[in-house]
């Protein structure tokens, strides 16, 4: 693995990604209208909840609000690289051009994970952290180096998390070609990231834990932010982290060897 | 001795396919319980390409031409015998083996759609490990062979059909890979297009000694490039050789559709000792065969009273079929 | 006559539209299991007894979210999406030539997954009895007639208003991005995460102006024998079905007068 030639690919997927889309310029500011009131209701939403209680699952609302700035984020950076590239891998199986990327030498899942950025994103990335710098005000949060560094080792892992979840999704387009309704459900699901896991009934908690790892994507970060967070806790999202990682790897290689035996 | 580049023994490929009935009901029944049959598409096929040949792989749709390039290409696993290209197993796409060849899809794109063609090309040239430099060289040598220049810079959206497909030639070649395999390359072109891809390739080949693979079902892509031509009809190998070879012991004939003056001309020319296929008051439609066709027509203009004459090639179809039938085709 | 005719051409349209369904057997019970972000935000409100505070008991509440689930399942609309990818792909073309209005067309495939995707529903609507039983309850006749009717009109404004937008194709390559944003609304405000009831006072002013507590809240209260005006509602939905109709059929002709064939 050449990592300066991976590198220098990158660079040249952002240059042509960035030049496709800035071809619509209406569209970028539309997405950020988007994101904006998309946050401004999912607020209204927790002020609905907070009306006339002050804890919710043993969350304030201004602590609860953390939550809502970190899913913007991760909602920010799933706009941005996760979906666009999702869009490509289902125009390449529907128009037959999946053969093109394989036959390249360089890393398919690399090349379908990145090829494509949507700016807009960005935006909305930037929307999430100004929420989290005005949480860090009002909840009075101590900006020390360790509370810096817990904090980006747990949002990466949300990322990764995230990535693997919609890396399977656009893996299974090599079966089924429209994955709209998959990403229906994975956004669904997702959702949930917006709300503490604590305000879930105990079953929906293991649920949100286990099996579609909400849990661990949202919440532990933003406990983290509020140095609630317990150590095991944050080890327990590195390694759910690297196993999601390692299994959607495993995963493409197995649709892959599917593909090229089953397709004509 | 020049060696084989492309050695492949006795491979068969078998697919998997869900059937279903039309019909409500049994897309009712299809919804509940999937029924899958085994097909097997490419049967027990052996041959060896030389480096530096030019080989057309002629077949009807479904033959399994497409098939074929598609396992030497690496994307299509065989399911029995044995392929190496260049030395490689192609399915285990080595990055060396991938930086050799190209794949040519007729009607299929690479290039990126908004935005210009050079764009793609050094995206292309930094996954295939090209210095800028090294590939600007490239890009000029190729796009004066190809004849584009200013289409280089103008967005794909916006360019002809034409210029696509040479722009999509240069992101195909950028790497210089030294063997080429082209699936129905010539699809959707116009005859200008097609005669200038045959054009290129030919000097291509001259060139740079590259070897070319090529699926059509075109009779012309194949009498204009290919010296060798491997006939595929229904996944196994019908022909093998020479293409002057089959053509000469073909001989494929012409059929003429000839509109008489009077049906009693008509009938006079019906038993005037040519072969008919069919009559019709004062049309008539006669076969004759390709090397003598020159000296009928004379005859037939010189002693018949003519009103209007149309000649017809048979159907690549019926010439394969013709193919199948006389078996004894060896190289 | 032409009343026949029409209706054989909508009977055959449907039959296939049918058949194209049942070949995506598992993508439409993934459709209806992404309508179920009900369920989960029920559980926010019972498990945190917030539903005390807007004098709903929990059993209302829960036939409540139940209903919108129903209701959601039955009149959600994506003729944005399938409209921009034909545009897209050339496809419009030959449908224009067609004497039917391809809205006809996309009409019935929403149509035939809405029958598709009944039996889903349903299966769900049995698991949601299984964990509640205490809110199991069968509506009288008149009622769930009325709420059939109720949320085919929902449906029939959300088809309406998405193909208004859906013609902006016709300006603009990407009429998606405005429909996700025109999303945003009706998920806060159609009562789809919470009842209109439980919302602040200066929302409840002006929102009964707008076509979305119609969308969702109206036929769900209906559904689930909440305090609901009928007639108020079901005539409000029947004023903003006569105010879109025409807009769209508008829009519809300066479109296609507009058309210049995309794709190619």
């Amino acid at each position: 693995m050449n990592l300066r030639k991976y590198l220098k690919v990158y660079k040249k997927f952002l240059h042509t990604s960035l030049a496709s889309e800035l071809e619509y310029k209406t569209n970028i500011l539309i997405d950020l209208i988007t994101a904006i009131l998309s946050l401004i209701g999912s607020i209204f939403l927790l002020s609905i909840f907070f009306q006339n209680n002050g804890y919710i699952g043993g969350w304030k609302f201004e602590q609860a609000l953390i939550i809502q700035g970190i899913y913007t984020i991760l909602n920010g950076i799933t706009n941005t690289w996760f979906n666009p590239n999702l869009t490509e891998i289902v125009k390449h199986i529907r128009e037959g051009t999946l053969d093109f990327v394989l036959l390249k030498p360089i890393d398919s899942q690399f090349f379908i994970s990145l090829k494509k950025i949507n700016p807009s994103g960005f935006l909305e990335i930037m929307l999430g952290f100004f929420l989290l710098l005005f949480c860090i005000r009002i909840n009075q949060i101590n900006l020390s180096l360790s509370f810096l560094s817990l904090s980006l080792i747990t949002i990466s892992c949300s990322i990764c998390i995230l990535y693997s979840l919609w890396f399977f999704i656009s893996t299974t387009t090599i079966w089924f070609v429209k994955t709209w309704n998959a990403i229906e459900v994975l956004r669904s699901f997702l959702y949930i990231g917006r709300f503490p896991l604590n305000s879930f009934s105990f079953s929906l908690r293991i649920f949100f834990s286990i099996f579609i790892p909400i849990a661990f994507i949202t919440t532990i970060p933003s406990e983290v932010f509020l140095g609630l967070s317990q150590l095991w806790k944050i080890l327990l999202e590195v390694i759910v982290a690297s196993v999601f990682l390692i299994t959607s790897r495993k995963f493409w290689l197995f649709a892959l060897k599917f593909y090229s035996s089953a397709s004509s | 001795m020049v060696q084989n580049i492309i050695d492949v023994r006795n491979l068969s490929k078998s697919f998997d396919i869900s059937s279903k009935e039309p019909g409500l009901k049994a897309t009712i029944k299809h919804f509940f319980r999937r029924q899958t049959k085994s097909l097997k598409v490419i049967k027990d096929i052996s041959f060896e390409i030389k480096e530096g040949e030019i080989v057309g792989f002629l077949g009807a749709n479904g033959a399994g031409k497409t098939t074929i390039l598609k396992m030497l290409c690496g994307l299509i696993y065989p399911s029995e015998g044995s392929i190496l290209v260049s030395g490689y197993l192609p399915f285990r796409r080595k990055e060396n083996f991938l930086k050799n060849i190209t794949l040519i899809m007729g009607q299929k794109q690479q290039l990126i759609w908004d935005l210009p063609p050079i764009e793609s090309f050094y995206l292309n040239a930094s996954i295939y490990d090209l210095d800028k430099f090294e590939a600007k060289k490239r890009i000029k040598k190729l796009s004066e062979m190809l004849e584009i220049d200013e289409e280089l810079f103008i967005p794909v959206r916006k360019l002809s059909l034409g210029q696509r497909m040479k722009s999509e030639l240069l992101a195909a070649l950028i790497h210089e890979p030294n063997i080429l395999f082209l699936d129905e390359p010539t699809l959707g072109l116009d005859i200008n297009a097609q005669r200038n891809l045959r054009k290129f390739l030919q000097k291509y080949n001259k060139e740079t000694n590259a070897t070319i693979c090529l699926t059509s079902h075109y009779m012309k892509d194949i009498t204009s490039l290919c010296k060798r031509v491997i006939c595929v009809h229904e996944g196994a190998i019908s022909y093998d050789g020479k293409l002057d070879l089959l053509l000469k012991k073909l001989s494929p004939v012409k059929e003429i559709l000839i509109v008489c003056r009077s049906e009693e001309d008509a009938n006079k020319l019906e038993n005037s000792g040519f072969t008919v296929k069919n009559k019709i008051k004062n049309e008539i439609t006669i076969k004759i065969e390709n090397n003598s066709i020159t000296s009928s027509l004379k005859t037939i203009l010189n002693n018949f009273d003519i009103e209007d004459l149309f000649i017809n090639e048979p159907p690549i179809d019926e010439v394969i079929g013709k193919v199948l039938i006389k078996k004894d085709y060896d190289i | 006559m032409i009343f026949n005719l029409i209706n054989r051409k909508i009977f055959t349209l449907l039959k296939v539209q049918y058949s194209n369904m049942l070949e995506y057997r598992v993508e439409i019970a993934l459709w209806a299991i992404s309508g179920i972000i009900p369920f989960f935000m029920l559980n926010i409100w019972t498990n945190n007894n917030l539903n005390e505070s807007i004098n709903i008991s929990d059993v209302m509440l829960s036939r409540y979210f139940l209903c919108a689930f129903f209701v959601r399942q039955f009149s959600v609309v994506w003729v944005v999406f399938s409209f921009e990818e034909d545009s897209l792909m050339g496809k419009v073309s030959p449908y224009l030539i067609q004497p039917l209005n391809p809205f006809f067309r996309y009409f019935a495939q929403h149509l035939a997954e809405q029958i598709t995707r009944f039996p889903f529903a349903l299966i769900i609507a049995f698991f949601f009895f299984i964990f509640n039983p205490e809110s199991l309850w069968i509506p009288n006749l008149g009622i769930l007639l009325l709420s059939i009717i109720s949320t085919f009109l929902s449906f029939l404004i959300q088809f309406l208003i998405q193909s208004i937008v859906a013609c902006l194709c016709f300006w603009t390559e990407k009429a998606s991005s405005i429909e996700r944003l025109l999303f945003i609304p009706t998920l806060f405000l159609s009562g789809l995460l919470a009842p209109v009831v439980s919302f602040p006072a200066y929302v409840k002013s002006w929102i009964y102006l707008t076509p979305f507590p119609y969308l969702i809240d109206f036929p769900a209260n209906l559904l689930s024998g909440n305090e609901t005006n009928i007639s108020g509602g079901l005539s409000m939905q029947i004023l903003w079905i006569f105010l879109l109709f025409p807009l769209f059929k508008k829009i519809w002709s300066e479109g296609t007068k507009k058309y210049t064939a995309m794709g190619s």
